[in-house]
């Protein structure tokens, strides 16, 4: 029973915070409820898959592409939430039989090449709306009720969160679960117990890349505009930071990580714009966070946040 | 014929940036296992020191050697951070050098700023059998040339070299022999760090620097660097050049916006074709 107050506890605050927050804070709420969802994918691609991947931002813009694309061709924008995941996914499938052949370093260049090269495609693609990108996608609306404000997609971003959440610890309880935590650990090992380990893996980046583009559908839909530049290779470097802080491998620590990283530069924002800042304060300030922070928890908290929290908690009952 | 020829000129002049980049990670590499993320980023700081140098007065050659030597004291600190802590395995400090190269956009924007640099380089242009070409290129080819013939001694012949050597073939038994393995790594981030800070002020005066133009360099020297499986800088030298005509022919014949995929996509194939060619059983890291 007890396992389960931390989860209840979230899922009170969440649903009683849209309500109290101003409207900057809100849009600060939702973003960072899109990060986490991103995150939670990243993090059982890297704690399970062992893999880098530093183009997580591609599924994300194909995600937000894709529900944009639908909807601006008068499409039902409920239509275009669903198949952002489901075209996301299907795309990380095709790269991913060639590409998840790769290891390590050489994987996590692909995963950048890929991003790069699908930004720049998409940058000079006239019906995507090219370098200027797609404007005027209509709010997102689902049957006769029409997510009009902010406070909707704060709900509906959560739901989100929850459903990702719900989605991710099943996978990782059941017995394919059992089998990538074997895969996690030594590969060799898994497939000498019979994990078929390549469909595994192509699996896990699939289910990522849909997280990923669900996040991108709702994010097209919230901002009504997308463009290559949303979505930079350092968006991607994001993500990273955020699930290592966290803890790779552990749902709650990406969720952790997302919230702590999203909030932290959201207050150095502040700071870097107040009166007498220069101009550049709030880049130089989030880009040495996300550096400091990622250099730190590598170097001296190399499970994370979350798993060292545990371990000390243990201890303190042991 | 001429267009041709020119194109092949400019594209060697890009090559050599690139090879430069690579066999920079090819150094780090070979030494620690270590693939440096920050490698781009000693590129765009010593540009930007030279090109402050030399705005402040100080002349050609001067301004372009300290700017290599802000580069390699660059590559110093990255190493520190990434290897001076034992027992870091290699894929973490690969994610420590990606924060590192994070760090130093923080550091490029406060001080030069987000707006693109250059400055000049060798002036004229020069003719040769009817191409024209800024006499700039020539000065990065032979620039380039000279510098890995350096390598190719300095591996081959210096007792540094051999030293680096044995601690790319076998940490454990280099060590063994007195070797300290991780002062010779840190020497290859400082090499690694010149490497990229010489293609930096080679690469300024024919390319708009801004600081975040190091993802195109260590893609295109990533590139370079995986025809030689990131160990042997000749290859890397052949990749680089043959990266950059390829580069230039795309954009002299066809659309100078893909020159970017030509580097992605010849890169993607080089590494699935390697992965294709390994033993399924792989050595495991733990």
């Amino acid at each position: 029973m007890t396992r389960w107050i931390p989860a209840a506890a979230a899922a009170a605050l969440t649903l009683a915070l849209p309500p109290l927050l101003s409207s900057s804070h809100l849009t600060i709420y939702i973003l960072l409820g899109l990060a986490a969802i991103v995150t939670i994918g990243l993090s059982l691609l890297m704690g399970y898959a062992g893999q880098v991947s530093l183009g997580q931002a591609a599924f994300y813009a194909i995600g937000g592409y894709t529900a944009g694309l639908l909807s601006v061709h008068s499409l039902p924008p409920v239509l275009g939430l669903l198949a952002a995941p489901v075209v996301s996914a299907a795309f990380a499938v095709v790269v991913g039989v060639p590409m998840l052949r790769l290891r390590g370093h050489h994987l996590a260049f692909a995963t950048l090449a890929t991003q790069l090269i699908l930004l720049s495609l998409v940058g000079q693609a006239d019906w995507a709306g090219g370098a200027i990108g797609l404007q005027g996608i209509p709010r997102l609306s689902v049957g006769g009720y029409e997510f009009a404000e902010d406070i909707s997609y704060a709900y509906l971003v959560w739901a989100a969160v929850a459903l990702t959440m719900l989605v991710a610890r099943n996978v990782v309880a059941s017995r394919p679960g059992r089998a990538l935590r074997a895969l996690a650990t030594s590969e060799t090992a898994a497939a000498a117990s019979g994990v078929p380990v390549g469909r595994y893996r192509l699996t896990v980046f699939a289910l990522s890349a849909a997280f990923a583009g669900l996040a991108g559908g709702i994010y097209a839909f919230y901002l009504g505009y997308i463009a290559p530049g949303s979505f930079p290779v350092l968006l991607s470097i994001e993500y990273v930071v955020m699930a290592v802080v966290g803890g790779l491998g552990t749902l709650w620590g990406a969720l952790v990580g997302a919230t702590a990283i999203v909030l932290l530069v959201q207050v150095l924002n502040t700071v870097g714009t107040q009166p007498g800042m220069p101009s550049y304060a709030p880049s130089v300030l989030s880009y040495a966070v996300y550096a400091v922070l990622l250099v730190l928890v590598v170097l001296f908290l190399p499970h994370g946040i979350v798993p060292a929290l545990r371990v000390r908690m243990s201890r303190v009952r042991g | 014929m001429s267009e041709l020829l020119q194109y092949l000129i400019t594209g060697l002049g890009g090559g050599c940036a690139f090879a430069l980049v690579g066999s920079g990670l090819v150094v780090i590499h070979r030494v620690t296992r270590v693939v440096n993320f920050a490698q781009g980023s000693f590129a765009v700081i010593a540009a930007m020191t030279a090109s402050t140098l030399l705005a402040s007065g100080l002349p050609h050659g001067v301004s372009e050697t300290l700017a290599v030597a802000v580069g390699a004291g660059a590559g110093l600190l990255v190493g520190l951070v990434a290897i001076g802590k034992p027992g870091t395995p290699p894929g973490a400090s690969l994610i420590v050098t990606l924060g590192l190269g994070v760090f130093a956009y923080a550091v490029e924007v406060l001080i030069w700023g987000d707006q693109p640099r250059s400055f000049g380089g060798v002036p004229g242009a020069v003719d040769v059998l009817g191409a024209r070409f800024q006499a700039h290129y020539l000065l990065i080819i032979g620039a380039t040339l000279a510098v890995f013939a350096g390598m190719g001694v300095l591996f081959a012949r210096t007792d540094v070299g051999r030293a680096l050597t044995a601690c790319s073939a076998n940490p454990y038994a280099a060590k063994v022999v007195g070797i300290d393995v991780r002062r010779m790594g840190l020497l290859s981030f400082v090499i690694g760090g010149a490497l990229g800070g010489l293609a930096g002020v080679l690469v300024t005066p024919i390319q708009l620097v801004t600081f975040d133009y190091d993802v195109t360099l260590i893609v295109g020297g990533f590139a370079a660097a995986i025809l030689g499986g990131l160990m042997r800088p000749a290859l890397t030298l052949i990749g680089g050049l043959l990266l950059g005509v390829a580069q230039a022919l795309v954009a002299g014949y066809g659309n100078a916006a893909y020159q970017m995929e030509v580097a992605l996509v010849l890169m993607l194939a080089v590494m699935i074709g390697q992965a294709a060619r390994r033993p399924i059983v792989q050595e495991e890291v733990a």
